[in-house]
């Protein structure tokens, strides 16, 4: 029969007062990261230990066990933080960055690329109301080479803002990897320190959920934990951590049909990431907004160079000319101009145009039909070659091919040549007679030609030199429908554009409003939950106090009791 | 804001810190928003603030910009226009003034040197008018349509030639609002004659090389591409003309759809399209999708033609360009092009040989390089071709060569269709109630015609023809093959000679430029219908030479002359002043629909200043608020109660 003890009740008293400064130390661990964001508070878990029969029936108990210390966290929760993590930080930096794209537009003043196109057109329809006058003549290609200019500068500063996101890509990316490098060394520690007890190693743990929080910042990820304490991280169902293995986040850029692509990378596999969400998540899918916009920059530039030339190069000056070079460059002169070896930008069609030769000194004008077959059947497609030796043939005028450029001019300077009603569009798509050059948002400016001869910018249709139909049409073209817009007119495309911008930046910016608040409303619970609220603790502390005091009274009776018995 | 549940079981000291952190943050972020738009007076100051407020209000200033374009051109048509009324204000004053020189120096009491005064102060008129028609307003000439470059009028040949065009400027004051912004100094001046226009329809042949836009299609709507369904009986195929350029192109379209054996060819006629196919085709061509294609191409067959049938096309009407080689004129016979014609224009004649062109170009340049001082030019509808004579006070004449080049044209000055009215430089033909022409065989025979009813030469051929046959008279009238003018050739073969007298006094023989004897069996007539222009000029130069030679009616004709000018000066006045009203109207509702826009665009961009500063201060009691409750809660602690 076990005896009942004095050491037994002295014994409690020890238990009692290691366990109430154990719990103390906890309490006071907890005050001591009241301010710490990432810390989860830790409760003791006691229980009373197993209890001495003392005689059958009646068990006495022995004191109080200290079962664990640990943290007050909610797993699932936390997976639900990340998750609004990543997109609270995928809204605002893509509200960021569009708002640079905004910016780029400059929208709604009076400098804008939408009133840089009023007033270009706005220049043609002016000059159509005194065509012959040189100065305003000067004002349609002042107003066409600052247009042509913003639409560059715009072109360039939505390239240095993509440049722009390959940096902060590539530097994300590079904190990414260092941040999932720690996870993987901290899986390691985790497994060694709690050494078989699972969710022991309280700091440990609380390091790591704070990595994974860094790292949802940047990457959408999903986590599983395994029974011993490993965290493996997962980037849609690709592993980025497995176990103690961290397979590496790393970037890509590549040229894809003469663009540059950037992708994030896993690096053991060297395959894409998918990212979604997350700061590089928003970056990558910034990072295509702006490439359509720069598309979309482009397929309107080259509409309105190639619109503009095809009536422009219908048209004729004030005099007519003695010399014409095509501006852009045929790469094969002995295929259809609408073969893609013959590298043109811009699509000519079957049709003809007129070339019209002026003896200057007679006044007497003979008209010559060219036809241009690009119809692709008979094989009797029209190429520079054969167009070449079609114009070489019309009196009074040679054409020549050097260097897949074709060269027009009189044979004396007593003629001049003008052409019209081409309806091929070939002498816009050669670049011959035209107002702008170039075929891009980059490279779109106003022929050298037109600027050194102010008199050679067509205002008249008809032949006569005081006419001023091409102006009205190229004043009406702003608004006019065009087929290779899908019938939009290049007003109505830029507006579109700008539209979209604004459209998906003041999504971005809702988005961002209501991902921080679902981000908070989750932080809210995790707080209800894991953070440290001093009250509670100072009443914990007062309780743990107490029994420490009352372990210490116990202990002391006990050591009177003792004297008492060994004084006896 | 942030939606914090309320229903927390506990509230960490970190959840009040935050809360107190994103509350105080975000008012102060609306209260950045309000500020920024108190002090920009915009509330849209990028288009994502509102994008649905911010298309719009682009889309008004855009608006703004276009009105912006017609306002410009408003002032710069107002401005002209102006020029023009007042111009038009001297041209009248001065047309009076030679009114009044005229009327006041008809009669015998005037004195020979009076009149020669006169008529110098005529000659400095005649100078005014024309630095007036020369007049320039800030670089353009005013009067000279789209060749306003140069000077419309320029003195030659001892005339005025008008030089200039009748193409008069246009520019868009509207949506859809396009108007000319010129007169036509044509018109105004009388600067060309209108008798010469091309009575001939040249309806030319198809070639291949024919472009589409150069039709004016079977139903005179032009050519509208689209596809169209071609089928022979058993299968059928959707052919697309809309890349296609020239009826070759066409022709190679339906070649290439390869139904049954149905190809297409311009049809015999060479006006028009025709397909056919084998024994057993059954052609048929229809519409596609509510288009015009077929119709346009005049070869709609909507049931089969019948196996074998070919379909020919109606004509799709190819207009006359500069590039229609002469041959295809005139249904594919082509016109003489071996004789030739001579056009005569004040002392200049000159023959034009056509043998070497091949073109219309060709034979425009061979007309308008002669020297003659006229101007040939193709017809605004594309049917036939126009000679003009452009010089005031000089007359024209377009005569054959021997052969039927004028007549082919249908530019002979004096031809079939000539209104007798017009003869002898608009004094007509004078004809008398009852006959007016006796003409008497070298048989004997003799017959008499009236020509009250006749309005054209050919009228009056016809008349003297059908009462000859009536005689039985050996009288046939027609057109002198050389030259100009009547001949009525004899061909009883009798012993006498052809004569021709008036009766009842009539003038009409010597009007039709009849009275000449015969000759041989001939009487060959003269030309009395020179082409002179009905102009200012003209009857300027007229009532001066009037005065100079003391012709009494030759200054009432002319004085006749200058009172229907001064009429259509006027007129041309009242109009011009109406079009300067019509955009000074215009500009006004412009100014007014600006500032409706304007308010418009007010009311999405700029800021509502009551209601912002009201958010304003709301937004400042909400931050006092937080900032209070967050200082005295983040500030409670049990600790402090614990002794």
């Amino acid at each position: 029969m076990p005896q009942m003890s004095l050491i037994g009740a002295l014994n409690i008293g020890k238990t009692a007062m290691a366990v109430t400064q154990a719990a103390i130390q906890t309490t006071g661990n907890n005050i001591a990261n009241v301010g710490n964001p990432d810390y989860t508070r830790q409760v003791t878990s006691i229980s009373p230990n197993k209890g001495q029969q003392v005689q059958p029936g009646i068990i006495v108990g022995t004191g109080i066990n200290l079962d664990a210390v640990q943290r007050q966290i909610d797993e699932a929760l936390e997976g639900r933080i990340r998750g609004s993590i990543s997109d609270d930080s995928a809204a605002s930096t893509t509200e960021q960055w569009l708002g640079r794209v905004e910016s780029v537009f400059n929208e709604l003043t009076d400098q804008d690329l939408s009133t840089q196109l009023s007033t270009f057109f706005n220049s043609w329809s002016n000059l159509a109301n005194k065509p012959q006058d040189i100065g305003l003549r000067q004002v349609v290609i002042q107003n066409g080479s600052s247009l042509a200019q913003s639409v560059q500068d715009m072109y360039g500063q939505l390239g240095s803002l993509q440049d722009d996101v390959d940096k902060r890509m590539e530097g994300l990316t590079t904190n990414a990897n260092s941040i999932a490098q720690q996870i993987a060394d901290l899986n390691g520690e985790i497994v060694k320190a709690e050494g078989g007890t699972p969710g022991s190693a309280n700091s440990l743990r609380d390091q790591r959920d704070t990595l994974l929080k860094q790292l949802s910042d940047l990457v959408d990820i999903k986590t599983v934990t395994e029974p011993n304490g490993l965290l493996n991280v997962y980037a849609g169902s690709e592993p980025i951590i497995l176990g103690t293995d961290n397979r590496g986040i790393g970037f890509r850029t590549e040229s894809v049909n003469g663009k540059l692509e950037a992708s994030v990378t896993i690096v053991k596999t060297d395959s894409e990431m998918k990212v979604t969400s997350g700061q590089l998540g928003a970056l990558d899918q910034v990072r295509d907004s702006i490439g359509g916009v720069i598309d979309n920059l482009n397929s309107l530039a080259n509409n309105l160079i190639f619109e503009l030339n095809k009536l422009h190069s219908s048209g004729q000056g004030l005099e007519g000319l003695s010399t014409a070079t095509t501006s852009n460059l045929v790469d094969d002169v002995t295929v259809p101009l609408n073969n893609p070896d013959a590298n043109l930008d811009f699509a000519a069609t079957t049709g003809s145009f007129v070339v019209h030769v002026t003896n200057k000194i007679t006044g007497l004008t003979s008209s010559t039909l060219v036809q241009v077959d690009l119809d692709g059947k008979n094989g009797n497609d029209t190429t520079l070659q054969s167009l070449q030796t079609n114009l070489d043939g019309i009196a009074d005028i040679s054409a020549s091919l050097s260097g897949g450029r074709m060269t027009l001019s009189a044979d004396s300077t007593d003629v001049e040549f003008s052409f019209s009603q081409d309806s091929s569009g070939v002498l816009a798509a050669l670049g011959i007679n035209s107002f702008f050059t170039g075929s891009t948002a980059k490279d779109i400016a106003v022929s050298n030609v037109i600027q050194d001869d102010p008199a050679l910018l067509s205002a008249a249709k008809n032949g006569e030199h005081g006419d001023n139909q091409t102006a009205t049409a190229i004043a009406g073209l702003e608004s006019a429908s065009i087929q290779s817009l899908h019938g939009a007119s290049l007003k109505q495309t830029y507006e579109s554009m700008v539209n979209t911008v604004a459209i998906s930046s003041a999504s971005a910016k809702t988005h961002a409003e209501a991902a921080s608040s679902i981000r908070e409303t989750l932080e809210a619970q995790r707080e209800a939950l894991s953070g440290v609220s001093l009250d509670e603790e100072a009443v914990n502390l007062m309780r743990q106090q107490r029994a420490f005091q009352g372990a210490a009274r116990l202990i002391s009776a006990v050591d009177e009791m003792m004297k008492t018995l060994l004084s006896m | 804001m942030a939606i914090i549940p309320v229903n927390l079981a506990r509230v960490s000291n970190q959840l009040r810190m935050s809360v107190a952190n994103s509350t105080i943050a975000k008012t102060q972020q609306r209260l950045l928003e309000v500020q920024n738009e108190l002090s920009t007076g915009k509330k849209l100051n990028l288009p994502s603030d509102n994008p649905g407020d911010a298309a719009i209000a682009q889309q008004l200033h855009k608006l703004l910009e276009t009105r912006d374009a017609y306002s410009t051109n408003l002032k710069a048509a107002g401005n002209q226009l102006s020029e023009v009324d007042s111009t038009l204000g001297s041209l009248s004053d001065l047309l009076q003034q030679a009114q009044t020189i005229a009327s006041s120096n008809v009669g015998s009491d005037v004195t020979d040197s009076a009149r020669q005064g006169a008529a110098s102060i005529v000659d400095s008129l005649y100078r005014q008018l024309l630095d007036i028609g020369n007049h320039q307003f800030d670089g353009m000439y005013l009067f000279a349509g789209d060749r306003s470059t140069d000077a419309p009028f320029a003195e030659t040949n001892g005339g005025v030639q008008f030089v200039g065009s009748s193409n008069l400027l246009k520019n868009s004051y509207g949506e859809n609002v396009v108007l000319p912004f010129m007169v036509d100094g044509e018109e105004l001046f009388g600067a060309l004659s209108s008798r010469v226009e091309g009575t001939a329809d040249l309806s030319p042949t198809l070639t291949t090389s024919t472009r589409l836009s150069d039709l004016r299609g079977a139903t005179g709507d032009g050519v509208r591409l689209g596809s169209m369904l071609i089928g022979n009986g058993t299968t059928s195929a959707v052919v697309d003309l809309s890349q296609a350029d020239s009826i070759g192109d066409v022709i190679t379209a339906i070649n290439n759809a390869g139904v049954g054996s149905i190809t297409a060819s311009i049809s015999p006629s060479g006006l028009g399209l025709q397909l056919s196919g084998g024994a057993g085709d059954d052609i048929s061509i229809n519409e596609v999708g509510g288009g015009t294609s077929a119709t346009d191409l005049g070869i709609l067959q909507s049931v089969g033609a019948g196996a074998g049938l070919p379909v020919t096309g109606s004509s799709v009407q190819a207009r006359v360009t500069l590039l229609t080689p002469l041959a295809n004129l005139k249904n594919g016979a082509g016109i003489d092009t071996t004789n030739g014609m001579t056009i005569t224009n004040g002392l200049v004649t000159k023959t034009i040989d056509l043998s070497g062109a091949v073109t219309v170009q060709d034979m425009l340049n061979t007309i308008n390089g002669s020297g003659a001082a006229v101007l040939a030019q193709i017809n605004a509808s594309g049917t036939g071709i126009n000679i003009y004579n452009p010089t005031q006070g000089t007359n024209m004449t377009i005569a054959e060569n021997g052969g039927t080049t004028a007549n082919d044209l249908g530019v002979r000055s004096f031809g079939p269709f000539s209104p007798l009215s017009e003869l002898n430089l608009g004094n007509g033909v004078r004809t008398v109630t009852g006959n007016d022409i006796r003409i008497t065989d070298s048989g004997g025979v003799s017959f008499d015609v009236d020509l009250s009813g006749a309005s054209t030469i050919q009228d009056v051929l016809n008349a003297i023809n059908s009462a000859a046959g009536a005689a039985s008279a050996g009288v046939t009238a027609g057109f002198v093959t050389t030259g100009n003018g009547i001949s009525l050739t004899d061909t009883a073969g009798g012993g006498g000679t052809l004569a021709l007298t008036a009766t009842n006094f009539s003038n009409a023989a010597a009007d039709l430029g009849l009275t000449q004897p015969a000759s041989g069996r001939v009487i060959t007539g003269t030309d009395v219908d020179p082409v002179e222009p009905n102009g200012i000029f003209s009857h300027l130069a007229a009532l001066r030479n009037a005065l100079r030679s003391g012709d009494q009616q030759a200054i009432t004709d002319a004085a006749d002359g200058l009172k229907g000018d001064y009429d259509r000066v006027v007129r041309v006045r009242g109009e011009t002043g109406a079009r300067v009203q019509e955009i000074e109207s215009r500009q006004q509702r412009l100014e007014d629909q600006n500032l409706a826009t304007k308010s418009l665009l007010s009311s999405l961009e700029d800021t509502d200043f009551a209601e912002a500063v009201a958010r304003f201060q709301t937004l400042q009691t909400a931050l006092q608020a937080s900032f209070q409750t967050s200082a005295k809660i983040l500030d409670m602690s049990l600790l402090d109660f614990l002794g």
